[in-house]
């Protein structure tokens, strides 16, 4: 395996759940760095993609690998980090916003080490403040709003200290406030070179952030292409706009694009 | 009043208490995170089944129990893993089965004497050999919550997380399951195998009223589990009852305080208008309600 591996190399991927076909051959290439919005409506298989990427789900044919290494065989887990769609509830046992964080060291942790060293407990306290959670530490995750829970779940993976991010919908649900927290810690990962994998189902506050965008429908890649020219909400003064503007940027612009 | 520690078998009796409080919570916190609440029930059923053949051969219906409730929980774990439906439907079969062959095998052995003992627990019938396999079963159990604990959590919190972050997830699944098993065989002597899922679950039910975090639960559910199963042992001595039962109703009594301390603490601090509110983003709770 080589460093410079390609986070996600998809190819001709198909999935099939319950006898459906949900991806039907697609072809993603995600290079280090790079931040890719998956977009599509419900249904169109961008959830089930980002697990296919993870090997999470099996394919029924084509390949995928994680840093040139199918799933299966991949060991350097620590480098991925997996944000859910939501935190789950399961029979109810309370956990606190700290141990939920803290399990995202697990990768990173020894079985020879039974407690947690100082460099496990500094980078919770660092993914704490990143998502500006450091004082909600000691409260149940569960009870927290829905904007804090994605908030816990995001530091969860950056106490893992990963390369590569791979979020599902992190914005579905999440009042405006959180949005802008949260568009703020990916701007600092993305800045940080860190590889960012994203199913959304609008841009939104992140729109600046996105480097490529993938539109899928109907289990296939629809349309490529480089994330809309700044206008509307993005040309507002005041308007941070860190990433430059390619030369050969959008031959068909994501603006036109109507999910509809 | 007699005092119990005068006699050897409550000696014996009250230190597997101890040790089935102490036990059966600290692997019931993963299970009913897990919403697996019934599997120590069903585990127990299938145990029966091992009783039966040990008594049957005349080998110990301990080592007969263990042998076959670790082969049912295994059996229990890939049912669940592999089938979406009729994973239930087979559940079930199994459950019903080892009852049923239970029951069979200790009538064919000597008229079903013994059987009550088995199903409701029974205080006299525990010896110095009982103990100390339990001991050592209680050792295992412990060991397994102490040293895969972080991982166990993960799990319980979202498997497919804990895939993505490399954990054995079908291991660890079954190292559940198995623990659970053991757990049940522990609980038996002195629960009885009808009640035993009981220890597993209702100690957490009451201490999760009272916690905030995974851990604190599990502590607290400990000690909840030691504080039945003694109070429960010792009722059952001076009035004559079979164990289980009486260890079973001081859990679910512990429960009931629980729930009670926690409602009117909650209004007492909506009284006192102070506490329950969030530092901030506390406009999203109506969000958290949908989510949940």
């Amino acid at each position: 395996m080589s460093p410079a591996a390609a986070p996600f190399r998809m190819t001709g991927g198909r999935v099939r759940l319950d006898g459906q076909e949900v991806l039907r051959g697609i072809d993603l290439e995600v290079a280090p760095g790079e931040v890719v919005a998956l977009l599509g409506a419900n249904g169109s298989g961008k959830s089930t993609l980002v697990r296919a990427l993870l090997g999470l789900v099996p394919l029924a044919g084509g390949s995928t690998e994680i840093y040139g290494v199918p799933p299966t065989r991949f060991r350097d887990w620590h480098r991925v980090g997996y944000v859910p769609q939501r935190l789950t509830v399961g029979g109810g046992v309370p956990a606190t916003v700290r141990e939920v964080v803290s399990s995202g060291r697990i990768a990173r942790r020894s079985r020879l080490r039974p407690f947690a060293s100082a460099a496990d407990r500094a980078a919770v306290r660092r993914a704490l403040e990143a998502v500006d959670l450091a004082d909600l530490a000691g409260r149940p995750a569960q009870r927290l709003s829905g904007g804090q829970q994605q908030r816990v779940l995001i530091a969860r993976a950056l106490a893992g200290e990963p390369d590569t991010f791979v979020m599902d919908e992190p914005t579905a649900g999440v009042d405006a406030a959180s949005q802008a927290a949260l568009a703020g810690t990916l701007r600092t990962l993305a800045a940080q070179g860190s590889t960012i994998v994203l199913v959304m189902h609008e841009l939104g506050p992140l729109e600046p952030l996105i480097t490529r965008a993938v539109v899928l429908e109907d289990g296939r890649v629809a349309h490529v292409g480089a994330p809309p020219e700044p206008e509307g909400e993005c040309a507002r003064p005041g308007h941070q706009h860190l990433h430059p503007h390619a030369p050969e940027s959008a031959p068909t612009p994501l603006t036109t694009w109507n999910p509809a | 009043m007699s005092n119990p520690f005068a006699y050897d078998f409550m000696r014996i009796a009250l230190a597997l208490a101890v040790l089935i409080g102490l036990t059966a919570p600290a692997i019931g916190t993963f299970i009913v995170q897990r919403r697996l609440a019934l599997l120590g029930d069903g585990i127990g059923h299938i145990a029966l089944t091992g009783i039966g053949l040990g008594l049957l051969t005349s080998t110990s219906p301990i080592l007969g129990a263990l042998v076959v409730s670790i082969l049912g929980a295994a059996a229990i774990e890939v049912l669940r893993a592999r089938s979406r439906t009729g994973g239930d439907v087979a559940l079930a079969l199994l459950f019903y089965g080892g009852l049923a062959g239970g029951v069979l095998l200790t009538n064919l052995e000597g008229g079903g004497t013994g059987l009550q003992s088995y199903l409701f627990g029974s205080i006299t019938s525990v010896t110095t050999e009982d103990l100390y396999v339990v001991a050592g079963l209680a050792v295992v159990v412990l060991a397994v919550v102490a040293l895969f604990g972080r991982e166990l959590f993960l799990l319980c919190q979202d498997e497919e997380v804990a895939r993505a972050s490399g954990l054995p997830t079908r291991m660890l699944s079954l190292l559940i399951a198995v623990t659970a098993a053991v757990t049940v065989v522990i609980a038996m002597r002195a629960i009885g195998l009808l009640l035993v899922s009981a220890l597993m679950v209702v100690p957490v039910a009451a201490a999760q009223q009272l916690t905030r975090g995974f851990r604190d639960t599990m502590l607290v559910a400990m000690g909840i589990g030691v504080v039945s199963a003694v109070a429960g042992l010792l009722t059952a001595f001076e009035n004559d009852l079979p164990p289980g039962p009486s260890i079973v109703l001081v859990a679910l009594g512990l429960f009931v305080a629980a729930v009670l301390s926690r409602s009117m603490g909650r209004s007492l601090a909506r009284r006192g208008g102070s506490g329950r509110t969030l530092p901030s983003g506390s406009e999203g709770m109506a969000n958290a309600e949908v989510h949940r």
